[in-house]
């Protein structure tokens, strides 16, 4: 808390300097849309990803402090997170799936389709869907930060607040499930 | 289908990376730029001249804060309390400004939308426990644009929502109690926030406007 009369001066003093670009504008804007990706994976619609979005942002002004490293996409994700975990936990029954990317307006755009494959991998892409979206919430969640958002297994831990360890089995899990879906159209390579 | 894609591949095809909206993007970035503003980089980054004027600027700084501390510590009696009663305001403070920002996003404004007093007046019976005075002030600068039901740091609030030119004033009242901060002025993260106590009521006008305005909407409201 500051008068405001402080305040008022406290600005004014930038004149010759070239305009800069601030530590939060830099570091946490970058993940603005991968917070968004997240929040829409995790809310299903982009009503709530938004509202998720700007409460984790105000969260982000208020906590900066507490970003100690350079990894700012992993801590602003962790905010998105629980600014969507406890948004929708309470009003939801116990046990009732937090994920479901079945509702979420799924919108593909490939210019690369050839109109004669055209059928058939929009054909697997739907399997695809349809196998994450089966897949539990924790998995569900490891899965689409590591293979959508390039995530490493590091960042899933810090995102997800569990060990590397837990991350690696949620995502030998998570392969392993979708492997009995997907076996005859994708390649699993080792899983068995 | 010739050659089987990989499971990353495959997943990347099938499901969309999502784009934040223009909106959000916008109302995100000015959020950043008023944070970073008041967290300028220290003094060692900066060349000769804004040196001598970032010097100058602690000077004044320095300065500025013997004498907010000399008031404060005059106002509440000893420093203390001074410091009690700065985080207690913090607290709220923060919390205001945070719905107040919500409240500028597409469709969180206006409950009830209407330049007439009459109309906004009475939306607020059987809504809020309290009734705050709904005044006119559009002779004096500041239009009545509607009000709106919030939720402020515990507190059920009624919002009146006011213009000045292209900045929006957000008054937020509520039944007084013995914990809120005493009458003043505040900055928070860019936005200016006057805090009064009057009839049992507890009011808190929040804006991007500067400072002396709001002190300006103050002397309108309480005459």
């Amino acid at each position: 808390m500051t008068l405001l009369s402080y305040a008022g001066r406290k600005v004014d003093m930038g004149g010759a300097e070239a305009p800069q670009t601030g530590r939060f504008e830099r570091t946490v804007l970058p993940h603005l849309s991968a917070g968004f990706t997240l929040a829409m994976y995790l809310t299903g619609n982009s009503a709530d990803a938004e509202d998720a979005v700007q409460e984790a942002i105000l969260r982000s002004v208020r906590y900066f402090q507490t970003l100690r490293d350079d990894d700012a996409r992993a801590w602003f994700l962790t905010i998105v997170r629980r600014v969507c975990l406890t948004a929708y936990r309470t009003n939801r029954p116990q046990g009732t799936d937090m994920i479901s990317i079945d509702t979420v307006g799924l919108q593909l755009v490939d210019d690369r389709e050839q109109p004669d494959t055209a059928a058939e991998r929009l054909q697997v892409q739907q399997r695809v869907r349809d196998a994450i979206g089966q897949l539990p919430p924790l998995l569900r969640e490891a899965i689409v930060l590591r293979e959508l958002q390039s995530c490493s297994y590091a960042e899933i831990a810090a995102v997800t607040e569990v060990a590397v360890g837990t991350v690696m089995s949620r995502l030998s899990r998570a392969r392993a499930q979708l492997a009995a879906l997907l076996r005859d159209v994708v390649d699993f390579g080792d899983v068995a | 289908m010739s050659e089987r894609p990989d499971l990353g591949t495959a997943m990347r095809e099938a499901l969309p990376v999502y784009e934040a909206s223009p909106a959000l993007q916008t109302w995100a970035r000015e959020e950043a730029r008023k944070f970073d503003q008041e967290h300028l980089p220290k003094p060692e980054s900066v060349d000769h001249t804004s040196r001598l004027a970032v010097w100058r600027l602690s000077q004044w700084r320095i300065a500025a804060g013997l004498l907010i501390a000399a008031a404060v510590g005059y106002g509440a009696g000893s420093l203390g309390l001074a410091a009690r009663a700065s985080s207690a305001g913090n607290e709220i403070t923060n919390a205001l400004v945070d719905t107040h920002v919500r409240s500028l996003l597409p469709g969180h404004l206006l409950d009830v939308q209407s330049s007439d007093r009459h109309t906004v007046k009475p939306w607020f019976a059987g809504k809020a426990d309290i009734a705050p005075a709904v005044v006119d002030l559009s002779d004096k600068g500041f239009p009545l644009l509607g009000g709106r039901l919030d939720y402020v740091d515990g507190h059920t609030a009624a919002a009146l929502v006011y213009g000045r030119r292209q900045h929006t004033i957000n008054l937020f009242v509520w039944r007084a109690a013995p914990a809120d901060p005493s009458d003043g002025s505040f900055a928070v993260r860019g936005y200016s926030l006057v805090h009064w106590t009057n009839g049992g009521l507890s009011y808190w006008a929040v804006s991007d406007a500067a400072g002396s305005e709001l002190e300006a909407f103050r002397q309108a409201y309480t005459h």
